[in-house]
């Protein structure tokens, strides 16, 4: 038996309990935790796919270039919430305390937790990319707005006029963007 | 080497009242305060603007003031309370499903889970059942026997100045889009409760300006944009110039033009804003090729209505300004565009309020002689039960080839599905124009679609990540059909979710364009007369030439 072995074995409970975490970060958490169908269930799904597998990744020590898909999956959604931008990361971090929890629990497997360094070393890449997708994000919501802008349906309100849009401000603005 | 436990990760992020405690809730949903912060409220109405529609014939929007949610002192008249407490009896009078809407839930929760808001936040206040109950527990304190008894006991709470609070953020949560209805056993509509909150809310001055602005811009030249007429036949003719230089046939039309068999009108937005001008053209291609009598009309320059994203006064006297014109230039009736509240209104409201429209004629197609009986009382006709029933009588020549550049999936608009049933008349027009579509998942569309998360006025920029969180139903859909299908165009027929999901799609889902019905259809009409002035159209109109 080893660690390796050990993931595979905890996969399941490890991840629920990751999962369960995460979304417990919203106030009325207990349909996104229930509801199985990707499409009733947007986010609880995402949330639950994603960090599934995430945690494959972490626990194989694939290439940590890959950890971008899952972890944008979260992410991405996580940056349009009210959250901070430690709240939403801070989730990603639960799982190093979870597994250690759940394999500590375990008697024949309790040995294995002092190897955690490779694992946890890889929780922490994918914290850091966290941060970098979660400014992305960010970034490209500011984008959005200022397409939106651009686009012309702003002048739903503040101009009399199309002509409004020639006018030198407007322009300035437009093009600084 | 320390871990820190869970609790602590928690604790150590989330300081005071905020989504992310982790923790179940331990107040009851009545105790926990709304808090407005920038992002999640959209500005509130200028004090010219509402002035400006308090002034007119027929419509009340008073206490205009300059004010911000943000502030703990809202300005609201002195008797506010008796303002919104009468206001809420003279409605429970007057709008008998009010009354019965907030008599009859049992609280059984299957609409619970079937808001995009509450799928997007996770906010139980945004689950339908709670957001009625935000005006529910008035109703029951202040109008029933129990609640005059027992008070929060029976589930009642007095009236406040937090409970007010409360209403605008939930009721500026809600696209009263109607998803939550149709999962209802009672079939009550959460949409018109909104409409309630936010009738209320006005009788105290408590409005937002991307609403009240439209609105007074429509009331003033007769669109949202506020275009001038000149400036409204302008932009419509550039659009003109660009189907000639595009297709090499140049489409006729006419303003005003009294005695024309039809009134065209559409939403503003077609002949203003990208992408909508696509759609336009489409249009003016459609009509070319089967020769129309109709007309462009530069006073009812809108189809689309904010009053009803207002009150009913508003949105009575914005409808009444279509049937005026017809009336004026003594069409026989009217076609209307790809909108969405438009058809609605039209749908719902026009016939109690405006209607029936006995001085113009029960829709029949020039073209194939289908006469429309489902607008027998309101005669105007939808633009895509029209081509679909060209496309039956095969009265349009069409080349699919010219959509070989998409790959479509279709979006079912709020309003059109669920307010009017026009479910299958866009997908057959889709089977004849483009080679390939496909449908998102079953339960995201037709009946149970996913709204674009920006309707009834919430299309503003300061709520952005608002209106991103609330689309995520819809952009997960939409996600699943592109990795899966390879979907790179997203049709619709509404003009708010052109502009809208434009931007939900370039958060979620950029590599997928979004184009109106119409758009389509006018890429694949082959003119006869169109010889060889035609570009090569690889992106169909979008092309650039
Ligand atoms: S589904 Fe209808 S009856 Fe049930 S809780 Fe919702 S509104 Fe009330
Ligand atoms: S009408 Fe739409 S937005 Fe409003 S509560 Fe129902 S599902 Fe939610």
């Amino acid at each position: 038996m080893d660690l390796a072995e050990a993931f595979r074995n905890y996969r399941e409970t490890i991840v629920g309990k990751w999962v369960d975490y995460t979304l417990s970060t919203y106030t009325s958490s207990d349909f996104f935790k229930r509801e199985k169908d990707q499409f009733a269930n947007p986010i609880g799904a995402s949330v639950r796919e994603a960090l599934d597998s995430l945690f494959v990744m972490m626990s194989k020590g694939t290439d940590p270039v890959e950890f971008k898909g899952p972890v944008e999956k979260i992410i991405k959604i996580r940056a349009v919430q009210e959250f901070t931008p430690a709240q939403a990361v801070a989730p990603l971090n639960a799982v190093k305390h979870i597994t250690r929890e759940v394999l500590a629990a375990d008697k024949e497997r309790a040995v294995f937790v002092k190897d955690l360094y490779d694992f946890e070393f890889n929780v922490d890449l994918a914290v850091l990319a966290a941060f970098d997708i979660y400014m992305e994000s960010r970034e490209r919501l500011y984008k959005v707005r200022i397409a939106e802008i651009k686009s012309g349906s702003h002048i739903l309100t503040d101009s009399k006029c199309p002509s409004k849009l020639l006018n030198e401000e407007s322009q300035e603005f437009l093009k600084s963007v | 080497m320390s871990v820190p436990k869970l609790e602590q990760l928690s604790k150590s992020v989330a300081q005071g009242p905020s989504l992310a405690t982790g923790a179940v809730p331990t107040q009851d949903w009545m105790d926990i305060p709304a808090v407005f912060k920038s992002g999640n409220y959209a500005y509130p109405a200028k004090k010219d603007k509402v002035e400006y529609l308090n002034s007119q014939k027929g419509l009340y929007f008073p206490n205009a003031r300059e004010w911000s949610p943000e502030d703990d002192d809202w300005k609201l008249p002195e008797d506010w309370k008796n303002i919104i407490l009468n206001g809420l009896k003279e409605r429970l009078d007057k709008f008998r499903s009010l009354k019965i809407f907030m008599d009859c839930c049992v609280r059984c929760g299957a609409c619970a889970d079937k808001c995009h808001f509450f799928l997007g936040t996770g906010d139980p206040k945004n689950m339908p059942v709670l957001r009625a109950e935000l005006l529910r527990s008035v109703y029951r304190n202040d109008f029933t026997l129990g609640g005059k008894i027992l008070g929060k006991m029976a589930g009642g709470r007095e009236m406040t100045v937090g409970v007010l609070k409360e209403w605008f953020m939930y009721s500026y949560q809600c696209t009263e889009c109607r998803r939550c209805s149709v999962f209802c056993p009672y079939g009550i509509d959460t949409a018109e409760i909104t409409m309630m909150l936010r009738e209320l809310l006005h009788l105290v001055g408590v409005g937002i300006n991307w609403i009240l602005e439209p609105a007074s811009n429509s009331n003033r030249t007769g669109n949202h944009m506020g275009l001038q007429p000149h400036t409204f036949k302008d932009n419509v003719e550039f659009l003109v110039d660009d189907v000639e230089n595009l297709t090499g046939v140049r489409p006729n039309i006419s303003f005003n033009r009294k005695g024309a068999e039809i009134l065209f009108i559409t939403p503003s937005a077609d002949v203003f804003a990208e992408p909508g001008l696509y759609t336009a053209m489409g249009y003016m291609i459609l009509f070319e090729a089967i020769g129309l009598d109709y007309t462009w009309s530069t006073y009812a320059s809108e189809g689309g209505n904010f009053g009803l994203f207002t009150n009913n006064e508003t949105m009575k006297k914005l409808n009444a300004k279509m049937y005026a014109e017809a009336e004026r230039l003594g069409v026989k009736y009217i076609i209307g565009g790809e909108c969405g509240h438009m058809w609605r209104v039209l749908h719902q409201y026009m016939d109690t309020m405006n209607g029936p429209a006995d001085f113009l004629e029960v829709p029949v197609s020039p073209i194939t002689g289908t006469k429309f009986q489902n607008a027998a009382s309101t005669k105007m006709v939808h633009i895509t039960e029209f081509t679909a029933d060209l496309i039956k009588h095969g009265k349009l020549k069409l080349d699919k080839s010219r959509n070989s550049h998409v790959k479509a999936t279709f979006h079912d608009s709020c309003n059109t599905s669920r307010a009017m049933g026009l479910l299958d008349e866009p997908r057959y027009v889709l089977d004849h124009v483009v080679d390939n579509w496909v449908e998102m998942p079953e339960n995201t569309i037709r009946e149970q679609t996913f709204c674009c998360g920006s309707g009834t006025g919430l299309n503003t920029d300061e709520i952005m990540e608002l209106r991103m969180r609330s689309g995520y139903p819809r952009a997960n859909a939409v996600q699943y059909v592109r990795d899966k299908f390879d979907v790179n165009t997203l049709a619709c027929v509404c003009a708010i979710d052109r502009a809208t999901l434009t931007s939900l799609n370039n958060y979620w889902t950029p590599e997928v364009t979004v184009c109106g019905l119409t758009e389509l259809v006018g890429n694949a009409i082959v003119q006869e007369n169109e010889g060889e002035n035609r570009a090569v159209l690889d992106e169909g109109l979008r092309t650039m030439v």
